[in-house]
């Protein structure tokens, strides 16, 4: 068996009475590219947060090649609200920051892209290179890392070109075509040197040639840094396209999962995206 | 080409060496001249003279030299027909007076040749660069040392330049936490009263202590310290107390820092007058007699060197690290930089670069009392932060030797009122000056937001580019 890369077991997302995620559970396998979808406010993107450290899920365990990084059930309030269909708690609490969680290797972009506004390009990915400093505070400021300095800028560099943005580079990051900035997100996201990529909707808002050309573009990613990953996408063809594995959740509960042509012809999925049938 | 730059250098390493072997010769060597320039022994017949002479040497033995200068001059002035004055006793009459300006220039053209050398020998473009920046720096420190000498230390010009170099520090200090980091601190003033009051404390001589402490009973502490190491005490004292607020309000998402070092800096303020530290703080009285400013240099010095090092960490991966946050907190998280700790890196550096501040401004007022450092203070800085750029240090720079300008000379006709012919001027009287400032805030806020600078910096390369195009469109126009 592949080695696992990041296992859900019975995540569960609460905010308030709204069971955005219910009792999640999923793995993902070293190299495997895998999607999630479902339809709008089905809880994809509160998924990613919980798995990224930016929600401490109400319960539920999250491990990272084999490690718990986030392990949690109710508390306070949400004992007694608590409305998810998974009660046999995890005994242990365990929180992670979303910066401890990237340094253990798991890189995300944003589906409302998030650059640095006031960065150029390369500095976007500059900023992201900080991971591998070891300077202190005075070694950087007075300068004697510029060996190290000069390798993350290296560094930064070879990621802009991996995705095609050297030409670019000193441009301001927000000025970047729509298309491009998703790529500098990705980007931005290579230079911490992941191990799993998590992408949140990466076509949104791309006509079907540049999707077509965002499908191979991930494809050469994956096997140039040698990377799982998984993704958030709208657009079922590229999720056809290049998804190894798909899950697929509805109101927070996941309704299917299997492989690319067995979700296409999942009754329940396609209740899901088309609404039933009425008689 | 290359030899025509040396021999440039070459000359002006000479001019520089001569300059400084001149006014060094020249400091010692009044007594010498003063014989040189009485051969006959006129002052032994004229007692008037001998007395002005005496005069001159005393002061001059007492090592006082602007009382020297002073005499020296009454004494030449008073009997110059008696005085023999050839080419070669002007000459370093000349150097004498004029030395420290003289050796300014010397070092000056010193620097100026060292780069000039530098630029033919180097092959790195890194040096290259380098050359130009270091020898307009070498000449603002020049240009004030000479200023300063001719204009005298006491000047309005000489008291706006310390001040504006305090203030920059103070508001670059500000900026690194406003303007790069994105997080809103009003505490500013907190942090250099207790600057200036570790400053204070710790460097009035240990003789003086009874007469400031003096319903202390000489007060706690009895040692004083060098300056340099006080100073760096006040700005770690002012960076220890950031760290303490900063270790609740900064795991706090929002602005809750901007309330809570308003409170800290009010209450701080209140501590330091508290009757029961009196011992210590010298409760709401005065500190005095601690070391103050001999020359306009220190305070450029202090500041010059702390800014090049906020800029220096700016333009770090820390300061990038920084701006990321500043930018995008959830995107900055994302990529693996920890809020907290470099929120607190932020807060502390700044703070620390405040208390810093704090003491130069002691040194400054030459007292210090907790009832100065109002949070009026902050917001002057802010204004300062604002008007120069938020994410501008050279902006901040130059907005503060604005403001002071104004602030302490050019404005201060507002505050007075003013009669022309019969007719009372309206409006002006004291503080008049304030509501100036205020509408100058809202105009920059509601029309000008960026400020001079925006977020850009002052480089020599944008300076050649703004005058080119100013005198393309004068020609044009």
């Amino acid at each position: 068996m592949a080695e696992r890369v990041l296992e859900l077991q019975h995540v569960t997302m609460q905010f308030g009475g709204v069971v955005a995620v219910d009792n999640l559970s999923m793995h993902i396998d070293q190299g495997e590219i895998v999607a999630l979808i479902g339809p709008n406010g089905a809880g994809k993107t509160t998924a990613f947060n919980c798995i990224t450290g930016v929600y401490v899920p109400t319960a539920g365990q999250v491990r990272y090649q084999g490690q718990v990084i986030v392990s949690a059930q109710p508390q306070g309030k949400m004992k007694a609200l608590y409305a998810g269909s998974y009660k046999d708690f995890p005994s242990q609490r365990v929180t992670s920051t979303p910066d401890a969680i990237t340094k253990l290797g798991v890189a995300r972009t944003f589906q409302n892209i998030r650059l640095f506004k006031t960065q150029t390009a390369f500095e976007n990915v500059l900023i992201a290179t900080h991971l591998h400093r070891s300077s202190n505070l005075f070694t950087a400021a007075l300068r004697l890392n510029h060996r190290e300095e000069k390798q993350l800028r290296e560094h930064a560099l070879k990621m802009l070109e991996a995705v095609g943005l050297m030409d670019e580079k000193d441009e301001l990051a927000t000025s970047l075509p729509y298309g491009k900035q998703r790529r500098l997100e990705i980007a931005r996201a290579l230079a911490t040197n992941p191990k799993l990529l998590l992408l949140d909707e990466p076509a949104a808002g791309m006509n079907p040639q540049e999707t077509d050309a965002l499908g191979q573009f991930i494809q050469e990613v994956r096997e140039r840094f040698d990377l799982t990953i998984f993704l958030i996408e709208h657009h079922m063809d590229l999720v056809m396209d290049i998804s190894e594995r798909i899950y697929v959740i509805d109101f927070g509960r996941q309704i299917a999962t299997g492989l690319p042509q067995e979700i296409q012809d999942n009754p329940d999925v396609v209740t899901a995206y088309l609404g039933v049938e009425e008689e | 080409m290359k030899a025509f730059k040396l021999s440039i250098a070459f000359l002006l390493a000479l001019a520089a060496a001569t300059l400084l072997f001149f006014s060094f010769q020249a400091k010692d060597s009044l007594p010498q001249l003063l014989e040189r320039m009485d051969p006959h022994q006129a002052a032994l017949q004229d007692a008037q003279m001998q007395k002005a002479r005496d005069r001159v040497l005393d002061s001059f033995a007492e090592g006082n030299r602007e009382r020297t200068l002073r005499n020296l001059d009454r004494y030449t002035g008073g009997f110059s027909d008696s005085l023999v004055m050839d080419s070669r006793t002007g000459f370093e009459l000349f150097f004498y007076e004029n030395g420290p300006s003289l050796s300014a220039l010397g070092m000056f053209l010193l620097v100026a040749a060292t780069a000039l050398t530098g630029l033919v020998f180097s092959r790195q473009g890194k040096w290259r660069r380098a050359a130009l920046p270091v020898v307009l720096i070498a000449a603002l420190y020049a240009g004030v040392y000479i200023l300063e000498n001719m204009v005298g230390g006491s000047s309005m010009l000489m008291t706006v330049l310390k001040k504006g170099a305090i203030y920059a520090l103070v508001a670059v200090s500000m900026n690194l936490l406003n303007g790069f980091t994105g997080l809103f601190s009003l505490g500013q003033a907190g942090f250099m009263l207790i600057g200036a009051y570790i400053f204070a404390i710790f460097t009035i001589p240990v003789e003086s202590r009874p007469q400031v402490y003096q319903y202390y009973a000489g007060g706690l502490i009895q040692f004083e310290m060098p300056t340099l190491v006080a100073m760096v005490l006040a700005g770690l004292g002012a960076a220890f107390f950031a760290w303490l607020i900063g270790l609740p309000v900064l795991r706090l998402k929002s602005d809750y820092l901007a309330i809570a070092t308003l409170g800290f800096a009010e209450i701080i303020r209140a501590v330091f007058q508290y009757d029961g530290l009196g011992p210590i703080t010298n409760g709401s009285n005065l500190l005095r007699r601690f070391p103050t400013f001999q020359t306009a240099l220190f305070p450029f010095a202090v500041a010059g060197v702390s800014i090049a090092l906020i800029a220096l960490l700016i333009h770090s991966t820390y300061g990038r690290s920084f701006k990321a946050i500043r930018d995008d907190e959830v995107a900055a998280e994302a990529m693996g930089i920890n809020l907290y700790r470099h929120k607190q890196m932020a807060f502390v550096i700044s703070s620390f670069f405040a208390g810093i501040g704090g003491a130069l401004l002691a040194m400054y007022q030459t007292t210090v009392q907790a009832a100065a450092f109002t949070s009026a203070m902050t917001y002057e800085i802010l204004l300062i932060v604002v008007i120069g750029g938020m994410g501008s240090l050279s902006g901040s720079v130059m907005a503060s030797f604005l403001f002071v300008a104004a602030s302490e000379w050019w404005l201060r006709f507002l505050d007075n009122e003013t009669m022309m012919g019969s007719f009372r001027v309206p409006l002006l009287r004291s503080g008049f000056r304030m509501v100036a400032f205020s509408v100058v805030i809202m105009v920059v806020v509601l029309f000008y937001r960026q400020g001079i600078m925006g977020d850009r910096e002052l480089s020599i390369a944008r300076l050649t580019r703004w005058l080119g195009r100013r005198g393309k469109g004068g020609r044009d126009g």
